[in-house]
């Protein structure tokens, strides 16, 4: 019986199967086919300013399917990021219109608020030992209820606008919501702020301390707490980037938009989950990657973007996400499967 | 008890435990415990399960705060209030279940929770250097720091967890019953790493129920029962196996097992003919009788479990096996159990059990057809039944409605025997029935097989433990690389003539 791998690193084929068990395979190839498919059959698909247009929705769902996907790792879910993006919004949207609040500091109060519902999901998820899913579901139904009573209460509408006549707009939007040309694509600047993030996201998951104890916290609660892991910090700032991510995500809306329905972001949370699950991410906890949830997102935006190019009925749209995520799904368990074998 | 024999504490110890109580709700699982540890030897803590062990070696990891009682290390008093502070003493704790991430590399387990990192940002190629330089000083020197945990055999996830509490520059390691999930010389590896890592000062704490081991490679033995400290210090070589037995339970049990029957045995309830099942086992035969037990010894990879396995069903196999002359249809369960064999899995909590669930429903789950009208459950008569069954198996404590994976692993054990009970078994298979269960608890489940075949059930037994098998069963097959290699009735038998058969011509790979 062999305790450990062979000695002389693994021969070629052993290698391929290595690289295949990596979690964001399945999305990868999903990408790749995806955008040949639709490249193919649209050249307008494929021109910058195509590009430039489903990179758009791939990019703010990236960003929260990135934090999503950490959570996911860290073994917890977050039902309320998706009203989050609105809740954020809101809240810049009241402190600037409302008190006439420089917008910078009316970012800066939202940004407080969401570290504190972040941190009062996760609070409560440690203290009271029960599932997430359970917790952040009783958030996510007092946000949306607060999103709609507070805004009729204070505007009597379901709309916040008036966002540009605030001062300190101009800058703000130039770092949340401008676009950038490039060879006649017209690219949001949340693109960047998405890579950036997703970049991060890797980084910090693979080579940190941190990053660490949230596969470990995911992966094996107990043995994580064992051995010194800081199981109830590492969850908690999971929650809280979670909801700081809504919270760049609700900025960069209300910025671009100038104005915040108070059902934004409603029905959103489970398509951040859809996307970190495309990336590989495991509901179970402990298995997942950034990168993954990050071409899930982009399998979403080319998806969404690429049915309005080849001239198919957007209504379709749901059907062929949800057939997206069962192809990934099983993709990813074949491939694993595959893969395992190279170890008996 | 006159063998308590109070040691004075000197210098050389390592660790001294004075009067450790710990009380839980409704329990006191620790009522004065003393526990001497030297630098440098191998420590074995024995006792039944529920003599308090665990609640000791969680006091000594720093997961359970003693509610009196204090705990030094190299003489001084030490506060452990949580696991970290127990690691900063130098203490490690390898539990049965290792507590190691599978999604996470080699060196980022051995290094998880004191990653070497600057502003949190990991260190890897440190990282990666040191865990090879630990993994060389086990003797493990081929497992890549890189390669992830999940992958591992058993044998390698226990290297790396060893390695995980040199990396905390432990004095001081305790390891539960980490034999339990190895073969036979990955055993004999891990005692010499132990002698290794002793004979370069560090102290072992070392808990097993195989009293074979700890004559091995135990230096003391400590003994608990009921949350006291029986006997300290005694020489692990020498003590008496009857003395540590009855020291563990308060009564002079021997190795005991039941008498076997004087008469012959009854018609030949299976049958097995040329079952081969492709690259495990290669065409083997065999018969067991009512009212006769037969053991199959061999080492774990010898396809002994394997053979039980095929003829059960659980796995694909060619060959013709016939129970009570009818012909079993090879890998389908449901039939081999509808026509009256019963399997008690070796990974009892994996295969054979449902941990949730109340003892109640454990017993019936496998003949709920004898409770149920048209698919409806009658739960009058099935909670009747399973009570009738837990005062019959002697079940402690005896309430079928407790979930069971609060009881002993004795006590589950006799609950997935239970299942069997119930009449209409002709056959029934037991793979490893006894690994967790105490000393005390064997001697019981010896007595219920031996009475379940009494009553002309035909059992076919598989046992790593030699004397288990020897003791237990009527007739023994000893298995090597697939094969029966020998066939003796046990009296005939003894442990070093099976284990030179086991292990004649060890398979290369081995």
């Amino acid at each position: 019986m062999t305790v450990g791998q062979d000695a002389g690193g693994p021969v070629p084929a052993a290698r391929v199967r290595g690289m295949l068990a990596r979690p964001e395979i399945g999305a990868l190839i999903g990408a790749l086919v995806v955008f040949v498919f639709f490249a193919s059959l649209s050249e307008v698909f494929r021109s910058p300013a195509g590009i430039a247009n489903w990179l758009d929705p791939a990019s703010t769902l990236g960003i929260m399917a990135v934090a999503v996907a950490a959570l996911m790792i860290g073994g917890e879910f977050d039902l309320s990021a998706g009203v989050m993006t609105g809740s954020t919004a809101i809240v810049t949207g009241l402190v600037a219109t409302r008190l006439g609040w420089n917008i910078w500091l009316a970012i800066g109060v939202s940004l407080l608020f969401a570290v504190l519902v972040g941190f009062l999901n996760g609070y409560l998820v440690m203290r009271t030992g029960l599932p997430s899913f359970i917790i952040t579901l009783g958030s996510f139904l007092m946000l949306q209820g607060l999103n709609l009573g507070v805004t009729k209460l204070l505007t009597g509408t379901v709309l916040i606008r008036g966002l540009a006549d605030v001062p300190g707009y101009h800058s703000a939007s130039m770092v949340f919501a401008s676009t950038v040309s490039v060879f006649g694509g017209a690219f949001r600047v949340s693109v960047l702020w998405w890579i950036g993030l997703t970049l991060l996201a890797v980084y910090v998951l693979r080579r940190t301390s941190f990053g660490n104890w949230v596969f470990s916290v995911g992966g094996d609660v107990r043995a994580a707490r064992n051995v010194g892991v800081p199981v109830v910090r590492t969850k908690i700032t999971l929650f809280v980037t979670t909801a700081v991510a809504a919270w760049l995500v609700g900025t960069i809306t209300i910025l671009r938009l100038t104005s915040i329905q108070a059902n934004s972001g409603i029905g959103q949370e489970l398509i951040y989950i859809v996307a970190a699950v495309i990336g590989g991410c495991l509901l179970t906890g402990g298995y997942g990657s950034a990168a993954g949830a990050t071409l899930g997102a982009l399998i979403f935006g080319m998806v969404s973007q690429g049915i309005v190019y080849v001239g198919w009925d957007a209504d379709w749209f749901k059907f062929f996400l949800g057939a997206m995520l069962l192809v990934a799904v099983l993709t990813n368990q074949f491939v694993r499967r595959y893969a395992e074998e190279a170890k008996r | 008890m006159e063998d308590i024999s109070r040691e004075q504490s000197d210098s050389s110890s390592l660790l001294q435990m004075r009067g450790i109580v710990k009380q839980f709700p409704g329990v006191r699982a620790l009522d004065g415990v003393d526990l001497d540890v030297r630098a440098g030897e191998v420590h074995c803590l024995l006792g039944q399960n529920g003599a308090g062990k665990s609640t000791l070696i969680k006091v000594l990891a720093g997961a359970h705060q003693p509610d009196t009682g204090e705990v030094l290390l190299g003489g001084e008093a030490v506060k452990l209030a949580n696991p970290t502070a127990a690691m900063r003493q130098g203490i490690a704790t390898i539990y049965q279940e290792l507590d190691l991430v599978d999604g996470l590399s080699v060196a980022e387990n051995i290094f998880l929770g004191h990653e070497q990192a600057t502003f949190g940002f990991t260190r890897r190629g440190e990282m990666f250097a040191a865990t090879r330089k630990l993994l060389a000083r086990l003797g493990h020197g081929e497992i890549r720091p890189s390669t992830e945990v999940g992958r591992l055999s058993p044998a390698g996830k226990q290297v790396v967890s060893m390695a995980r509490a040199l990396s905390h520059e432990a004095r001081l390691i305790v390891m539960d019953e980490p034999s339990a999930a190895l073969a036979h010389d990955e055993v004999t590896n891990l005692f010499r790493i132990i002698r290794e890592l002793t004979s370069q000062g560090v102290a072992v704490v070392y808990i097993s129920h195989r009293l074979e081991e700890i004559r091995e490679i135990g230096d003391r033995v400590t003994v608990l029962k009921d949350g006291r400290t029986v006997a300290v210090g005694l020489p692990a070589r020498t003590t008496p196996t009857a003395t540590v037995v009855s020291l563990m339970t308060g009564r002079n049990v021997e190795y005991v097992f039941p008498p076997r029957p004087t008469g012959g045995f009854g018609d030949e309830v299976l049958k097995v003919e040329d079952l081969t099942v492709p690259g495990v086992v290669s065409g083997v035969s065999f018969t067991v009788r009512a009212g006769e037990i037969v053991g199959l010894a061999g080492l774990v990879g010898s396809g002994r479990s394997e053979i039980m396995e095929a003829v059960y069903g659980a796995r694909r196999a060619t060959g013709k096996v016939t129970l009570n002359g009818r012909p079993v249809k090879l890998g389908d369960t449901s039939h081999s159990v509808r026509i009256g064999m019963g399997l008690a899995p070796e990974e009892r909590k994996a295969q054979g059990l449902l941990l949730d669930q109340s003892v109640a429903r454990n017993i019936t789950l496998a003949s709920l057809g004898r409770y149920s009208r048209f698919g409806w459950l009658n739960r009058k008569l099935e909670n009747a039944e399973a009570e009738r069954l837990v005062k019959a198996l002697d079940i402690r404590p005896p309430d079928p409605n407790r979930p069971i994976k609060t009881l002993s692993g004795g006590n589950q054990q006799k609950a997935v025997l239970g299942r069997w009970l119930v009449e209409g078994r002709k056959l029934l298979l037991l793979d490893e029935p006894t690994r967790g269960v105490d000393v005390g608890a064997r001697a019981e489940l010896y007595a219920l097989v031996r009475r379940l075949a009494d009553e002309g059930v035909g059992v076919l037994l598989v046992s790593s433990e030699v004397p288990e098998v020897l003791g237990l069963a009527d007739r023994v097959l000893v298995v090597r690389e697939g094969r029966i290699v020998h066939e003796a009735p046990a009296t005939e038998l003894d442990e070093h003539h099976v284990l030179d058969l086991v292990m004649d011509a060890t398979p290369s790979h081995g």
